[in-house]
């Protein structure tokens, strides 16, 4: 099974364009993907700049609409995931739990879709 | 440039493939498989997924050194998320003009983010965090392809 770990920084709705992380949570990071990639679990990951920076696209009548950020009402915003692959919610909980994350961080973990989820004739739809 | 962009999560989303509604999933599985086609060939799109509601879902909280474990479904979130898109593109206007054809109706939102490539680290990302990463990515690779 496939789970994409999501993460909410506590306070990256209003971060600026241009925010960095620090050298030191950079460290910390990157000594966590390492036991994730040693594990043989990790499939993926990324951080994502802040909001300010990124843009919305809104469909409705037909004609979609461009939006630049920053956006202000904006509360939950992901600043990063993994995606790992591992043998049930509980064990993606576990690694997750193992996070070095600072105070008031959310992870969210999600189980992807796989195409195998879905009946022949949805996968030929999708093109499979 | 890579890119992530963020397909908003609603009550549907939240409920599942239901038999009831096969038909209409079909039809929206087709013209995303169009889409997806078209940023394939161009040699935009690096990865698409669809996640299942956040009632399989769970969401643990950090706090003062104690970790919180919420099991789904998180129906007070309004930004809930039902899957995503990574591509590779020149600039934003260029994500920006792929998302303006994905085929969604009325009221969707989607949201386009930059990815932080290990150049915009700086001095934070040292040789050896740098070599580090690129080894993980690597291995990454290869357990996708395996």
């Amino acid at each position: 099974m496939r789970f994409m770990m999501v993460v909410i920084p506590q306070g990256y709705a209003t971060a600026a364009p241009g925010t960095m992380p620090d050298a030191g949570i950079v460290e910390r990071m990157t000594r966590y993907n390492e036991s994730l990639t040693k594990a043989g679990v990790l499939l993926g990951l990324d951080g994502l700049h802040p909001l300010s920076m990124g843009a919305r696209v809104s469909f409705s009548g037909g004609k979609p609409k461009v939006t630049d950020g920053p956006f202000a009402e904006a509360k939950e915003v992901i600043g990063g995931y993994w995606m790992i692959q591992v043998k049930s919610k509980e064990d993606a909980i576990e690694w997750a739990r193992r996070a070095p994350m600072p105070d008031g961080d959310i992870i969210e973990i999600r189980q992807v879709q796989e195409m195998s989820d879905f009946p022949p004739d949805v996968q030929k739809a999708a093109g499979r | 440039m890579r890119f992530m962009i963020m397909v908003p999560g609603n009550e549907e989303s939240e409920a599942g493939f239901l038999p009831e509604n096969a038909d209409r999933d079909k039809e929206m599985f087709a013209k995303m498989g169009k889409f997806n086609e078209e940023m394939v060939k161009a040699g935009v799109m690096l990865a698409g997924e669809g996640l299942q509601p956040t009632s399989k879902g769970a969401r643990l909280r950090f706090s003062g050194g104690k970790t919180t474990v919420i099991d789904g479904p998180f129906t007070e979130s309004k930004e809930l998320i039902a899957g995503f898109w990574l591509i590779q593109v020149k600039s934003k206007d260029e994500a920006v003009a792929w998302m303006k054809r994905a085929p969604f109706g009325d009221g969707v939102v989607l949201e386009i983010r930059q990815i932080y490539e290990a150049g915009d680290f700086g001095p934070a990302l040292t040789p050896e965090l740098r070599e580090q990463e690129e080894r993980h990515r690597a291995q990454m690779t290869a357990k996708r392809q395996s």
